[in-house]
């Protein structure tokens, strides 16, 4: 599903090494942790996935063609496999629940009737269906993020990506969140989280990589948080 | 397309300064464009006028080969028409206008001398025409009426020209306070563009809402100077007709209606454009 090779990542104004001859496979359907201190290149590798960055040398491929497929025009397609929850939720604040998650699919052009059923699913995924009326104000920060995940799944997307989930929740709220990912890990959908939570990671066990000033220096199968 | 006229609309009340600055100057843009170009439409109306009157006339000495003059001169380009009138034909046209000059003619003489007298298709080639005729052998003046033709075709062109200035001017200024209007909007909206472009809207779904808000402004202000301009036009035509009859004031609608409707259609066009400008330019920083 994703497939750095040899990917390097310079910023260009600041010149910071963000990537460094980074090669790495995500397969399809698989769940990994991405750990590191800040700095050490979670979010930017999350930035060439999302093509908000290009690399400077070496080649990332998403389902198998590479990024530079995506150009101009063809970027909103990339994006569109794509689902992703943020640390801030990035919720519009004027829209309730129902709406959020329906603007998804009002931006990628899905008819209009197709949104109540789906809608709905993905409410009722992440336990909120009895919540779509509330304004995010309304709501916790734990739903809040749930209602995210909603907006980012009901597309039905191949690919999620969740960068610091839990940056903003108490420790029941941050597993509660969690325990959606895996489920929306078990319907398919492969599922990346860049995270700071080192008990999240060593409760719910899964691939996990570990960055370091941008180099991949630890890919452990069975998971843990080392650092 | 509800959704988008939606957003639109609710981008207008969210910035209402902005929205009602831009709609302020285009209206003002519009009308003085309309107003220059009713004054041209009347300022080229007058000229041809002029020009269907203003003769050159040749005043000829008495040994001049006057058939070989008149052929001459109506080989001229510009020239549309020549004819010659003979000295008793000139005393009985002052005669009518001047009942005295018969008794002065008795007294002294006939002092008229036999005149050519050319018609010019364009009234600015008549100081051309005239300087030509003159150097001619047995030509002693020539008169074309410079001291008022010049200065008219002057003045009016001075106008039409500082008037196609200012109208120039202030579309440039319309257009840049649409961008900034756009922009401003579009600032204001950024957090909604961020989740947009995250979850794969194109660019034309991004800006959809922006260009409907410049047309709309563009439709407001066409819609209101358009009515102004034709209100007040035709009611003070009506008042010139009155007062100066001989005035060749355009009233007749068909020549009117182009005119009012050209301004409307600009109006959206720069509603469009700036809409256009401004949301490719934001969008292009964004990536």
């Amino acid at each position: 599903m994703i497939d750095f090779n040899h990917v390097t990542l310079e910023y260009p104004v600041t010149r910071t090494l963000a990537l460094e001859d980074l090669t790495m496979q995500v397969a399809r359907g698989e769940f990994i942790y991405l750990v590191g201190h800040s700095g050490a290149g979670k979010s930017s590798f999350m930035n060439l996935v999302l093509k908000r960055a290009l690399p400077t040398r070496g080649e990332v491929r998403i389902a198998g063609e590479p990024l530079s497929r995506y150009r101009g025009r063809r970027t909103p397609l990339l994006r569109r496999r794509i689902g992703t929850v943020f640390q801030d939720n990035l919720l519009l604040h004027h829209l309730n629940a129902y709406d959020n998650v329906a603007f998804s699919l009002r931006v990628i052009g899905v008819p209009q009737r197709e949104w109540p059923q789906r809608v709905t699913t993905a409410l009722r995924t992440v336990g909120l269906e009895h919540k779509k009326q509330a304004l995010p104000l309304q709501l916790s920060l734990g739903e809040q993020q749930r209602v995210a995940i909603a907006r980012a799944i009901v597309s039905n997307p191949p690919l999620l990506l969740a960068d610091e989930p839990t940056g903003n929740l108490d420790h029941e709220n941050s597993r509660e969140v969690l325990k959606i990912l895996q489920n929306v890990n078990l319907r398919g959908t492969t599922v990346v989280v860049a995270t700071h939570a080192r008990e999240l990671v060593e409760t719910f066990r899964h691939r996990t990589l570990t960055l370091r000033k941008g180099r991949l220096v630890r890919d452990d199968p069975d998971g843990g948080y080392s650092l | 397309m509800m959704y988008h006229l939606r957003q639109a609309l609710l981008a207008m009340r969210a910035n209402f300064t902005a929205t009602f600055s831009t709609l302020t100057t285009m209206t003002i843009t519009l009308l003085v464009l309309g107003a220059v170009l009713l004054l041209t439409l009347n300022v080229n109306r007058t000229l041809e006028q002029l020009e269907a009157q203003v003769e050159v006339a040749a005043f000829l000495k008495d040994d001049a080969n006057i058939p070989a003059l008149l052929g001459q001169v109506k080989l001229y380009q510009g020239v549309h028409d020549a004819r010659l009138v003979s000295r008793e034909q000139v005393l009985a046209e002052m005669t009518r206008d001047y009942p005295y000059a018969r008794d002065a003619a008795a007294l002294a003489g006939n002092p008229f001398p036999n005149t050519l007298r050319m018609r010019v298709e364009r009234v600015q080639d008549s100081r051309r025409i005239a300087n030509i005729v003159q150097a001619l052998p047995g030509v002693a003046t020539v008169e074309y009426g410079a001291n008022y033709v010049d200065p008219a075709v002057k003045t009016l062109n001075a106008i039409r020209t500082a008037g196609y200035g200012l109208v120039a001017l202030l579309l440039l200024g319309t257009l840049f306070n649409i961008l900034n209007a756009v922009r401003v909007a579009m600032f204001a909206r950024r957090n909604e563009i961020g989740v947009m472009r995250l979850l794969g809207a194109t660019p034309a779904f991004i800006r959809m809402p922006h260009l409907i808000e410049g047309v709309l402004v563009g439709l407001i202000a066409a819609v209101v100077s358009v009515s102004v301009l034709a209100a007040s036009y035709l009611e003070l035509a009506k008042r010139v007709a009155q007062l100066v009859p001989v005035f060749p004031i355009v009233t007749d609608l068909n020549t009117i209606a182009p005119i009012l409707v050209g301004i409307a259609l600009l109006s959206i066009v720069i509603g469009l454009l700036g809409s256009l400008f401004a949301t490719s330019r934001y969008l292009r920083e964004l990536e």
